[in-house]
């Protein structure tokens, strides 16, 4: 055991000269695999191309775990660049509990953490930078009632147990629908789990059980959207027959909306929360007060208005711009 | 005339021990050749020469006149050799027309072409006049004889000059058997030279029209099959001297140790009776098949029992497992070195020591001290050669593997040694040691039974011998009352009427064919 | 790795000398990542540091012991895929009976002796019925996946904030390589003890033998079923174990943890010079093996690369290391 000590001296003679040389911020997403995190990338190199160009040298690392669900490896890239003494760290935790500790420790050994996206059971982290996703969940409900015309049976395909976020808006929506007797929910126990993939196998047991009788679908994100929309194609209910909300914006979303499959999707701004995420660390980094909340508002998109410039900016996000793809 | 093949002073060493030294064979176009060995005479060397899996040290191979060096299986395969061996080489779960035409399917883009398949394979079978050989069945589902018709079948697709067969009626019933000679004697009328390896002498005079005797792996013997003498064929084959190679161990038998009564396996053995006595060395001699290892199996308790008694010490144990056995003092070597008799890929200690760790322990934790102690010891005492008692015992001679599996019983202190075929595959000086190793332990007061289908050395060593056919122990004699001809007489169930050494015809030599040649050890180190 | 080693000299000195390579092919291993990853100036004054070791060992700590129960099992020819779920699925047991305020060593014992359990039915199913392991471990690999998620209603369950388990894994005084939380400690101990079972002890041997050649254990008098039921016993209170360990580490119990978890595992003892044929393996190797992945995790996260890479060296890793093992092996038989 020679090398941890010997790493020890090495590191106490180095980290003084790592630090004043630039920012490095890590840029810790639930995973890398979906257009929200990529958006949430583009918006976090954005940030990172202003300050530079502002002569605040800085430089992002951009690292999700291997698997979108799994928390062990969340913690472990956490750690990972804990040890590798990261100017600070940016974080959408895969579970408000399970990121705790890893988080308190990065503070302890001097690595601050600021959460976007969902939240974290901790008061360690410098400021959480969201969507106001019950709110979002909310506006969602609101919509269902009115295409609905304040009768009819609903489903709630949820995400994910543990997923903060999408829980929020699962409560919002329901919250906004309580309010109407006439709107039934038949459905609200499913949940769709990480990936397209389980998420259709998902869709298609609920549409099995209740096909028939449903009027309204709400789904809490875009991998469960995405799964949804094709099974009730599937089935011959897509284009308006049932009315769908579904919850942030991808490529595939975008067109179900502009098909008729989707009656609305209320779109978060993901680039901006990147963006937000890196300039708030950015900030503290030099010595300025942050705000503990940071909302990024959410958008409720539908057919008619998806045209208009600030939607299309909103649903397309110049991905190509920020992020050399 | 030109022969279609000829040998002319092969020769082929592993390591020390000289497998061929000197053979020497002539067939012609259309001949059925002979080629009469023993266990160890070289026999399957040779074969493995000629196909290519082996390449000689010296020695000429000439195929129609012209020198031939086999390279490869597939390059004496193109030339014309074409070879059947005991074991079958067949894909158990494909059909029968697929296995015909396995290597090399009649294709066109890459897309098998079923209805030509099905036209050569149907065409091949009805050459052998086995037309009833269903196309579609999986050949796992054939018979033994048919199975060989399949794979004959796919040997003379290829059009082969000569074609070896080893021991090809070994697993046959008579039927078969017969059948299987019309195939040969139309092969035969196509030109087809066929090399016929048989223990069963009676065999060859009926098919064959020349002969070859190898010894020793030397060609000592070779002339037309008409004329010759089966007597003095036997001679030639058997020609050495036995003294030499069994010691005699001077030793006192005492009262019975192990007593069995009307003991009957699964299938086999059907009925075996015998009484194994204090310092008795007994051999059992037989046909393979005959029961022999079923019923060390059985006595062991590897294989159930179904009816029977048996008895250690005076009491009944009938029903037993080989932990209970071990512990009574009954220890048992398999006849399958490889598959079941040892730890390839573990140390020489392990292997020599596994059964009786615990005299080996301080506090249930095993001492290096004290295994390095017992392995040294007993590799010396049991004359093992290798590099030390960690060396992975896959890497030594199978001679040498051998003695440490006999070892084993005798570190265990085992009272009741059951030995199967304890010199199968080995080398003549290893065989010398075990063969001394035994008359100890029977100078010692241990008792053993000694399965073998090597005769010489079952009269060289054992004080009586019991002879098996199908499935029943029938007659137990002192070893000086028996002769090898009584013994085959016995084997092959004409016991009652034929013991008399001189009486014809002398039909067949028991034994078996070697796993993969007995005198060339130097291919089992790995 | 072999039960004696030898005292006279002589022809012996050679055979020595690769046995010793051998049994130190994996550490050579660690010691080339190492090395490679000191390579990168950049990354090096991250990656060799006291508070990254700790990191890296901590991150080894659920492998680790996985590697423990597997090894017995991959030495005696056997193997298992259940580990995963039997890790998610006792990380809820003990959130669960902590949430139920059971006495924290009760529910610690609990949550070990139900991975034991599940060890022993599969081991009575494969034993007993004779079936092939990896098919039965398939199945329970299922089977205990789905009672995970029916036990913990399909949620995460949040173990009581201030539960003494929640330290097993926590990590003080993150700048400095001491102290190493009680997990890391755990899992060495039982390493050396379960390294000292397996080659100085009679189970130990019995376990090499089977896994060597079935019918010749049988033939040597071992209790061949008997032996497996406690090899797959023990395997499952290691595999309980790291249940627990995942459990501190999350603060919470996941039935959709680890999933995959048996695949590392199982990779870490082939690295660690075992053959899933069985008859050979040491528990050293595994531990490094298990250790050579996290530092591989660790190096790649720190010096920035992508996921994929990440993902295509420890695969390439695998690949190599058992190409090499059985290089060195061919040689070896050559002689």
């Amino acid at each position: 055991m020679n090398s941890p000590l010997f790493g020890i001296a090495l590191s106490a003679l180095l980290a003084g000269v790592a630090f004043a040389k630039e920012y490095t911020i890590a840029v810790i997403p639930k995973g890398t695999t979906h257009e929200f995190w990529k958006s949430i990338h583009a918006g976090a190199a954005k940030a990172e191309q202003e300050l530079n160009s502002k002569g605040i040298k800085t430089k992002i690392f951009w690292k999700g775990p291997l698997r979108e669900d799994d928390r062990d490896q969340q913690i472990q890239v956490v750690e990972n660049f804990t040890s590798r003494k990261m100017s600070g760290i940016v974080l959408a935790p895969l579970d408000s509990r399970a990121l705790v500790q890893p988080v308190k420790s990065a503070v302890q050994a001097g690595v601050p953490v600021l959460v976007i996206d969902s939240d974290l059971n901790s008061d360690k982290h410098l400021s959480f930078i969201a969507t106001d996703n019950y709110k979002g969940g909310f506006m969602a409900g609101e919509q269902m009632v009115k295409l609905l015309g304040g009768k009819g049976n609903v489903i709630l395909l949820r995400y994910q147990v543990g997923s903060a976020s999408t829980e929020a808006r699962e409560n919002g929506f329901l919250d906004a629908i309580k309010k109407h007797p006439a709107i039934k929910l038949i459905s609200s126990d499913q949940y769709a789990g990480a990936t397209r993939e389980t998420g259709y196998q998902a869709s298609q047991n609920v549409l099995n059980r209740f096909g028939n009788q449903v009027d309204g679908i709400f789904c809490p994100c875009e991998p469960p959207t995405v799964a949804m929309a094709k099974a009730l194609r599937d089935i011959g209910k897509a284009g308006g027959k049932v009315k769908m909300i579904g919850f942030d914006s991808g490529s595939a979303s975008v067109l179900d909306l502009k098909n008729g499959d989707l009656q609305a999707l209320v779109v978060q701004d993901p680039v901006k929360m990147g963006y937000l995420g890196v300039m708030t660390m950015a900030e503290h980094l030099q010595g300025k007060k942050v705000e503990k909340r940071i909302d990024t508002g959410v958008v409720l998109v539908t057919r008619e208005n998806m045209e208009q410039p600030e939607m299309k900016e909103l649903i397309n996000p110049p991905l190509k711009k920020y992020l050399k793809e | 005339m030109i022969p279609r093949l000829r040998l002319t002073d092969i020769r082929k060493s592993f390591g020390a021990t000289q497998a061929l030294r000197g053979v020497r064979l002539e067939v012609q176009p259309g001949q059925v050749h002979a080629l009469i060995g023993e266990n160890g005479a070289g026999k399957s060397t040779l074969m493995k020469v000629l196909s290519g899996a082996h390449a000689s040290d010296s020695g000429l191979i000439e195929l129609d006149g012209l020198p031939f060096v086999p390279k490869n299986p597939l390059h004496s395969h193109r030339a014309g050799i074409a070879m059947i061996y005991q074991e079958l080489n067949l894909a158990p779960h494909l059909s029968v027309e697929e296995n015909i035409l396995l290597a090399e399917p009649p294709h066109r883009f890459g897309w098998i072409q079923r209805s030509v398949r099905r036209d050569r394979a149907r065409q091949a079978l009805a050459e052998l006049h086995a037309e009833t050989i269903p196309l579609e069945s999986s050949v796992q589902s054939l018979t033994i004889a048919q199975q060989q018709l399949v794979e004959i079948a796919r040997a003379l697709l290829g059009q082969p000059k000569v074609l070896i067969m080893d021991e090809p009626t070994s697993s046959l019933t008579r039927v078969d058997t017969e059948n299987l000679f019309r195939v040969i004697e139309r092969l035969k009328h196509r030109g087809v030279s066929v090399v016929y390896i048989s223990h069963f002498l009676e065999e060859c005079q009926r098919i064959c029209d020349h002969y070859t005797v190898l010894r020793d792996g030397e060609t000592v013997d070779d002339g037309p099959m008409k004329s010759a003498n089966l007597r003095h064929i036997i001679q030639r084959m058997v020609g050495r001297d036995v003294n030499e190679l069994y010691p005699r161990i001077p030793h006192a038998i005492g009262d019975p140790v192990l007593s069995v009564t009307g003991l009957r396996g699964v299938s086999k053995p059907s009925s075996v009776t015998f009484n194994l006595r204090r310092g008795e060395i007994l051999g059992v001699a037989g046909l393979i098949g005959a029961g022999r290892t079923e019923t060390l199996r059985a006595l062991f308790g590897l294989d159930p029992v179904e009816d029977g008694s048996v008895s250690l010490n005076g009491r009944v144990s009938t029903k037993t497992n080989p932990r209970e056995r071990l512990r009574q003092g009954v220890g048992l070597l398999s006849e399958n070195r490889k598959e079941e008799g040892l730890l390839l890929n573990r140390s020489i200690a392990d292997n020599l020591l596994m059964t009786r760790l615990g005299p080996l322990t301080r506090w249930g934790v095993v001492s290096h001290r004290l295994v390095r102690q017992a392995s040294a010891e007993w590799m010396s005492a049991m004359e093992v050669r290798a590099q030390g008692p960690a060396q992975a015992i896959g890497e030594l001679s199978g001679g040498n593997q051998q003695k440490v599996a006999l070892g084993r019983l005798l570190y265990h202190d085992a009272q009741v040694l059951l030995l199967d075929e304890p010199t199968r595959g080995i080398d003549v000086g290893s065989k010398a040691s075990i063969y001394r190793r035994i008359g100890q332990a029977a100078e010692s007061g241990k008792s053993v039974i000694f399965v073998s289908s090597y005769l010489p050395e079952l009269l060289g060593v054992c004080d009586t011998i019991a002879v098996m056919c199908r499935g029943a122990l029938t007659t137990v004699k002192s070893a000086s009352e028996w002769t090898e001809h009584g013994i085959i007489a016995a084997a092959i169930g004409q016991g009652d009427i034929d013991t008399d050494a001189n009486a014809e015809p002398v039909g067949q030599v028991v034994g078996e064919a070697p796993p993969a040649g007995t005198q060339s050890n130097g291919l089992e180190t790995n | 790795m072999s039960v004696v080693r030898n005292g006279t000299a002589g022809s012996e000195t050679t055979a020595r000398a690769r046995r010793f390579l051998n049994a130190a092919g994996p550490f050579l291993g660690l010691l080339l990542v190492l090395l490679l990853l000191s390579l990168n100036s950049e990354s090096r004054e991250f990656i060799f540091t006291g508070a990254n070791f700790k990191i890296v060992l901590i991150q080894t700590v659920i492998v680790g012991i996985g590697a423990l129960g597997m090894t017995l099992i991959i030495v005696s020819g056997g193997i298992d895929l259940s580990v995963g779920s039997v890790v998610a699925f006792t990380s809820v047991l003990g959130a669960r009976l902590l949430v139920a305020d059971v006495n924290p060593a009760l529910a610690v014992a609990g949550v070990i002796l139900a991975g034991g359990a599940i060890g022993l039915i599969n081991g009575a199913v494969i034993a007993g019925l004779r079936m092939m392991p990896f098919i039965v471990t398939l199945g329970m690999m299922g089977i205990i996946r789905g009672a995970a998620k029916w036990l913990s209603n399909k949620q995460t369950v949040s173990a009581p904030e201030n539960s003494p388990v929640n330290a097993i894994m926590a990590r003080l005084n993150p700048t400095e390589f001491l102290p190493l939380p009680a997990g890391v400690w755990i899992a060495v101990g039982l390493g050396i003890v379960m390294a000292f079972m397996m080659n100085r002890t009679v189970f130990g041997r019995h376990i090499f033998a089977i896994g060597s050649n079935e019918a010749t254990a049988r033939l040597c008098g071992i209790r061949v079923p008997l032996t497996k039921l406690w090899i797959y016993g023990l395997a499952g209170l290691f595999f309980g174990l790291s249940g627990l360990m995942q459990l501190s580490r999350l603060t919470q119990g996941d039935p959709s943890v680890a999933i995959g978890l048996e695949l590392d595992i199982i990779a870490a003892v082939v690295i660690g010079g075992a053959s899933l044929s069985g008859g050979t393996g040491s528990i050293l190797g595994a531990m490094i093996g298990a250790l050579i992945m996290a530092i591989l995790r660790n190096g790649t996260n720190q010096m920035g690369w992508e996921t994929y890479v990440q993902e295509i060296i420890i695969g390439g890793v695998i690949v190599l290391a058992v190409g090499l093992d059985k290089l060195r092996q061919s040689r070896s038989a050559r002689v």
